[in-house]
């Protein structure tokens, strides 16, 4: 399995023609998608033309980041392991359960955030379901994937089509129709608590207060904020002030959306798209454990995996990192402990020679 | 009746030990408004500067006090985990009354104190006023310290009072008081930065006085030589210039060889000895015999060893020697501190800059604990209690008769001896934990069990006190304030940091309300701890140990006071001995001989191994606080046998084996460490852990006849391998005296 | 102490673990304690040594790092993996050169040392060398290191060919430049001492 994996921590060609490629692959994709969704654009609606825009430039942002992001060498490996492991003949089903129980807890319930503390994921989980959820809706509705119509027997029915094709009909004043048009509300009071648990947490715990950035950390709460208070204006200026505002305040919301989207491909929200990508390390992990284990080459004990440390050693190699001793052997299979050890046996031993060197003299 | 009301797992399942692991309000972070309040660790001699961090009552973590001159914010674990006794679900808060067959029940204040009260006169009626005995402890606040004394000589007007300083101070402070006439280490630790070379001696710098290490390593920074003298390699004798891993009680051949020695090779200074001192030529007679050769045999090292030593520390322009239990737990522990201190004065290297002497004291007033006057021959002010001066002075101060004070009474270990022996009927306990302190555990166990009544003072239900009739829940140190006089002769302060937990009292207020009780209230009549300090000052007025000049606003302003500091405008005195003058009436040092003789109970072919006891450093004496502080129990979670893999091969011993280690007077079941850094004839164990792991189940009841010392550090023992005990206490948590 | 630098001097150390119990205090990472203290070989010697966070400037932990999580702040301070992007792959723990970083199974995160960026970003002391009783751990300028200390702070280590340089300094003696490591054993420290240098039993038939 190891023979040819080497090539993979190694890239070829050049980093950014790579990744435009991607980029404009990406643009052109989701421009064919929108296209062939919108029925030739006659679903599409005008009016969201700038959303769509907007979310066209973050596919390209997106492909460019994703690509640049895979030609680092230790990336592009896992990438290439995590692929190679999840289709190994004969455990693909096995795996495909795993990958649903990750999905599950990973991603659905987000244990892993819950167990670093329970403010962060309550914010996580509000956060990110509300904007998933809003995703949901406002994506296909700016490229014209689902639109709605009122019945043509009735003005009281909505009739709801994807892609054309109809999905579904519904009476205006019903629970589904009050669930379906404030939808985008919903997930915007989920998107505040999120915001709002986020700030909190951010402004009192100290730790976090210390290593956290205002373009990294902060800059993403506020961004979302101004796009649920914005839209939340929305439905505030058609429900109870008779449409005051309303243009001013939809060009508003849309300006936050679109500098949010152009944002996306280069700030945290890249996350998003990175975390998922690399569910592989789980089937990596697990390979790892299952598999032969290295052994230090100093105090004879195992500490992980072989094929950990033969990855390690390519990574190693294609960052031009030399872990070769001059002895011949490698201190890549030295364990970490022993590092710690040989070094602070190393300094005491400099002082020692020394000492005695000066009693001698 | 003073057995146990139940069995201990059923007692530890109630009382603990059990572990804090997570501060008051969780692991929160800190904040700007949080109140940080300076103050100093309540455990080790050193006393170090700590600043404990207070949100709404509660302490919740620490935040270290780098102006403080001392430690300038450093730390041992101890000290760094010392906020996690707050808090603590074990924490007595109310008193409790023994039931027998269900352990105890919270009872009322007034309840509890009328009983303490009615048993205290039934007893002193029924067999006299000796009959009710006090035992204390050296970790108490000068001011308490002070008021036992006090408590015991006017309101129970019982001589016998003695305190857990018995094992610990007691000889070298009667050697330094012998040779130099004043009980303290002579020099701020500041001096030993200066020093070319440094001569340590039983002394486990590293585990015991971590922050001594820091004055040790800035010395070697410039150079200076490190001697240490120690039956284990310990942490500051793996980078020693010299390592002399003397056999247990070998010390003096170790001295004598040395002076023998610097004497033959004029490394003494013969105008300092002649100018300010007396007795030598008699010491020198003594070493006479004491050639490299024979030194060594007594030592049990290298002749070679010796004659480094003395080569080292001879010749040095300035040097400083320091010494703690490790020579001082003998049966011969005041010869052993006379013999090293011949050392210092033979070469005149004492009382300036960079000269001096040092006895580590062990406990958190290990120095103030042994001079307000609650040894059990002692009154205020270092006084001796039959001195008829002295007697009259503080009778004064007392206003009683000073008829009415007692004469000397009973030291530490007799006074079990007599509450075994059936003499004493009542004891009272405060800061003393001797079931787990006290050599020959099993005999305290028993001696215990025959008292009439017994109550003591603590905040968490200690091995001793689930002994008691009654228990009183008192203060920890955070929660009350005082002085203490750290390990330089600096008398510190200690704020009070929040309130005792309802419930709970000032131990100072629980002893004014025994004392109401006893009709003597008008004796003991403080708004508070300053009060009693202020009385206290004048009780030391005109003594050796003169707190006089100090007050707490000026032990405030200059970050502490060394005594003496006999008036308000003197400075202090950081330094004794300055210019030859020495304590004594005639002003000078009196030399004087010893010879080396055996330990009382020496290994032969039954006991063929030497055992010798100590402590780590994650724990703090009997473990009472330490060993219910989760952070500290998982560094060292349980006593353990140190051998030579010479000795575990011989015994067929493996490391982490379970083995027995048996004295003529009890046993334990641990852990082998097999560690090369230990001699092949001795075995190592602390002794922080109750019951079936005390190391004190072993150790012998002999003491030094000076200072009545136990001989803590060499009793005969016999090891072997065991099987894992399976028995009710073995199960128990590691931190309850159980083993894993 | 704005000008602080951090002075590692591994053979001081006395084993005490004050570091290890104040790690733990620091708000970045309260109750968790992300210094390493090691036992060298208990069986042979007492010897201990901390090892916290060496603040590479190209850090390989971060080089590794297929997720690119671990970043360096501008004042040089290599940070704890980011909570969004580490996946948990331990890339880090095995190939940083001094054996730094650690996984934290439970939470599936690597933490590490980030010199108590709460405190020191603020002028404070790190927590583990204020408390620090032996100085093997110490933080200070460099004017003072060099009055105070025999021999000279470095910060230049190579590993087979690999050279390193870190914020952090090791204390080592005057003819020092650089640290070469090599793999040593206790036993085979130096042809100077004989082989078992802490033996007692040795000692004492010498």
């Amino acid at each position: 399995m190891n023979a040819d994996v080497s090539q993979f921590a190694k890239a070829k060609g050049s980093d950014t023609v790579r990744a435009t490629t991607w980029g404009l692959l990406a643009t052109a994709a989701l421009i064919g998608g929108i296209f062939i969704g919108s029925r030739g654009m006659r679903d599409f609606d005008p009016a969201l033309v700038s959303y769509a825009g907007a979310t066209l430039f973050a596919a390209f942002g997106l492909g460019y980041r994703f690509s640049m992001w895979l030609r680092r060498p230790p990336t592009r490996l896992y990438w290439y392991r995590g692929w190679q492991l999840f289709l190994t003949p004969g455990s693909f089903w096995k795996n495909l359960g795993h990958l649903f129980e990750i999905f599950l807890s990973n991603f659905v319930l987000q244990r892993f955030i819950e167990r670093r503390s329970h403010m962060r994921w309550t914010a996580h989980w509000f956060l990110a379901w509300g904007c998933l959820m809003a995703g949901a809706i406002t994506f296909p509705l700016s490229f014209g994937w689902i639109h709605f119509e009122t019945g043509r027997s009735s003005q009281d029915i909505y009739r709801a089509f994807l892609f054309g094709i109809p999905v579904g009909q519904f009476p205006v004043h019903s629970v589904i129709a009050e669930l379906a048009f404030n939808a985008l509300d919903i997930a915007a009071v989920m998107v505040l608590i999120g915001v709002f648990s986020a700030l909190w947490r951010r402004g009192r715990d100290h730790g976090a207060m210390a290593v956290q950035q205002f373009a990294n950390d902060l800059m993403p709460l506020i961004l979302l904020f101004a796009i649920c208070v914005t839209g939340l204006f929305l439905t505030a200026s058609t429900h109870l002030m008779n449409g005051l505002h309303y243009t001013f305040l939809s060009q508003l919301h849309a300006i936050t959306v679109i500098i949010t989207l152009v944002y996306l491909p280069f700030g945290k929200f890249f996350h998003v798209f990175q975390r998922p990508a690399q569910l592989g390390v789980d089937f990596y992990k697990r390979a790892g454990r299952e598999g032969e284990q290295a052994v230090c080459i100093r105090c004879e004990l195992p500490y992980g995996s072989r094929m950990q440390m033969d990855d390690l050693k390519r990574v190693q190699e294609a960052l031009h990192i030399h872990y070769q001793l001059l002895d011949g052997t490698h201190y890549q299979d030295v364990c970490p402990k022993c590092r710690r050890r040989n070094l602070a046996l190393m300094q005491d031993n400099m002082w020692k020679s020394t000492r005695i060197e000066s009693e001698r003299s | 009746m003073a057995k146990l009301s139940a069995d201990i797992p059923k007692l530890v399942e109630h009382f603990g030990p059990s572990l804090s692991r997570i501060p008051a309000g969780g692991w929160a972070d800190t904040r700007e408004d949080d109140k940080l309040v300076k103050t100093h660790c309540c455990f080790c001699g050193q006393q170090c500067g700590i600043q404990l961090r207070v949100r709404e009552n509660k302490i919740i973590g620490f935040e270290p006090w780098e102006d403080f001159p001392f430690n300038r914010g450093k730390l041992c674990p101890k000290g760094v985990k010392r906020y996690m006794q707050d808090e603590h679900p074990d924490r007595l808060k109310s008193p409790l009354q023994r039931v027998q067959d269900k352990g105890f029940v919270p009872v009322g204040w007034d309840a509890a104190l009328d009983r303490v009260v009615s048993e205290i006169r039934r007893i002193q009626e029924t067999y006299g006023k000796d009959s009710f005995a006090i035992l204390t402890g050296a970790s108490l606040t000068n001011e308490k310290a002070y008021l036992m004394g006090k408590f015991a000589r006017v309101a129970l007007q019982t001589a016998n009072i003695d305190y857990n300083g018995r094992l610990c101070m007691v000889s070298a402070g009667t050697a330094s008081k012998k040779v130099f006439g004043i009980d303290r280490s002579g020099n701020p630790w500041s001096d030993i930065v200066a020093a070319d070379v440094i001569l340590v001696a039983g002394a486990n710098i590293a585990e015991c006085a971590p922050i001594t290490t820091d004055y040790i390593w800035r010395a070697r920074d410039r150079g200076a030589k490190l001697i240490v003298i120690d039956p284990r390699m310990t942490p500051i004798a793996r980078n020693a210039d010299l390592y002399i891993p003397v056999r247990p009680g070998g010390d003096i051949g170790v001295f004598n060889g040395m002076l023998h020695v610097m004497i033959k090779r004029g490394w003494i200074d013969q105008d300092y000895i002649s100018k300010h001192t007396i007795g030598f030529e008699e010491v020198a007679r003594t070493v006479e015999k004491y050639t490299p050769e024979y030194a060594a045999r007594i030592a049990g090292v290298p002749a070679s060893m010796i004659v480094r030593a003395a080569e080292l520390f001879g010749p040095a322009k300035t040097s400083f020697v320091m010494h703690a239990r490790g020579i001082e737990h003998h049966s011969k522990g005041v010869e052993n501190c006379i013999a090293m201190m011949s050392l210092a004065l033979a070469t005149g290297r004492l009382g300036r800059e960079g000269c001096g002497y040092a006895m580590i004291t062990g406990q958190g007033n290990g120095q103030g604990g042994r001079e307000q006057g609650q040894k059990c021959d002692q009154l205020p002010g270092n006084r001796k209690i039959d001195d008829p001066e002295a007697r009259r002075y503080i009778a004064g101060v007392w206003d009683v008769p000073e008829s009415s004070i007692p004469g000397k009474g009973l030291s530490a270990v007799p006074l079990m001896e007599a509450i075994h022996s059936g003499k004493i009927k009542g004891l009272i306990s405060i800061c003393f934990n001797p079931v787990v302190s006290l050599p020959d555990a099993n005999f305290t166990r028993e001696a215990l069990g025959k008292l009439e009544f017994y109550t003591a003072i603590d905040f968490f239900l200690s091995e001793t006190a689930q002994h008691a009739d009654i228990v009183l829940a008192g203060s920890l140190m955070e929660e009350d304030e005082g002085t203490t006089t750290n390990v330089e002769g600096r008398v510190i302060r200690h704020r009070k940091v929040v309130s005792p937990p309802e419930g709970a009292w000032e131990d100072w207020k629980i002893l004014l309300e025994l004392a109401r009780r006893l009709g003597k209230g008008n004796k003991f009549d403080y708004a508070g701890p300053r009060e009693i300090f202020d009385e206290l000052r004048v009780a030391s007025k005109g003594s050796v140990s003169d707190y006089y000049g100090m007050t707490w606003d000026r032990i405030d302003e200059n970050n502490g006071l060394f005594w003496p500091c006999p008036s308000l405008d003197h400075p202090g005195t950081p330094r004794l001995y300055e210019d030859g003058k020495f304590g004594h009436p005639d002003g000078k040092a009196h030399f004087i001989p010893v010879e080396w003789r055996p330990s009382v109970e020496m290994p032969d072919e039954e006991y063929p191994i030497i055992l010798t006891t100590g402590r780590v450093v994650s724990h703090f004496l009997s473990g009472t606080q330490t060993r219910r502080i989760g952070a500290l129990v998982d560094q060292t979670s349980e006593p353990f046998c140190e051998m030579h893999p010479q000795l575990a091969t011989k015994l067929g011993i493996a490391d982490c084996d379970f083995v027995k280690v048996e004295s003529r007077r009890g046993h334990v079941v641990v852990h082998a460490k097999v560690v090369k850094t230990i001699r092949p004839d001795t075995v190592f164990v602390p002794y922080h852990w109750p019951h079936d792991r005390s190391a004190n189940n072993m150790t012998i009841r002999a003491l030094d006849p000076q200072s009545e010392i136990p001989e803590f550090k060499i009793c005969a023992v016999r090891v072997m391998k065991a099987e894992r005990p399976i028995d009710p206490i073995a199960k128990l948590e590691v931190q309850a005296g159980g083993i894993r | 102490m704005t000008n602080g630098e951090f002075f590692i001097d591994y053979s001081r150390c006395i084993g005490c673990e004050a570091c290890v119990q104040a790690c733990g205090e620091c708000d970045t990472h309260r109750g968790v304690s992300m210094i390493h203290l090691e036992t060298i070989e208990r069986r042979d010697s007492v010897q201990t040594a901390p090892q916290i966070c060496m603040h590479c400037e190209d850090p390989i932990c971060a080089q590794v790092c297929p997720a690119d999580a671990i970043k360096k702040t501008p004042d040089g301070v290599v940070q704890s993996s980011l909570k969004p992007r580490c996946i948990g792959c331990s890339n880090c723990v095995m190939s940083c050169p001094f054996g730094v970083p650690k996984y934290q199974i439970d939470i599936d995160q690597m933490m590490k040392c980030d010199m108590c960026y709460d405190r020191t970003s603020v002028g404070k002391k790190p927590m583990c060398a204020t408390v620090c009783p032996s100085g093997a751990l110490t933080f200070t300028t460099m004017q003072d290191i060099q009055r105070t200390r025999q021999g000279v702070p470095v910060n230049e280590w190579r590993f087979g060919v690999e050279i390193v340089r870190t914020k952090v300094y090791v204390m080592v003696p005057k003819e020092v430049t650089r640290v070469d490591v090599d793999l040593v054993q206790i036993a085979t420290t130096a042809a100077a001492l004989p082989p078992d240098p802490y033996d007692v039993a040795l000692m004492l038939e010498s």
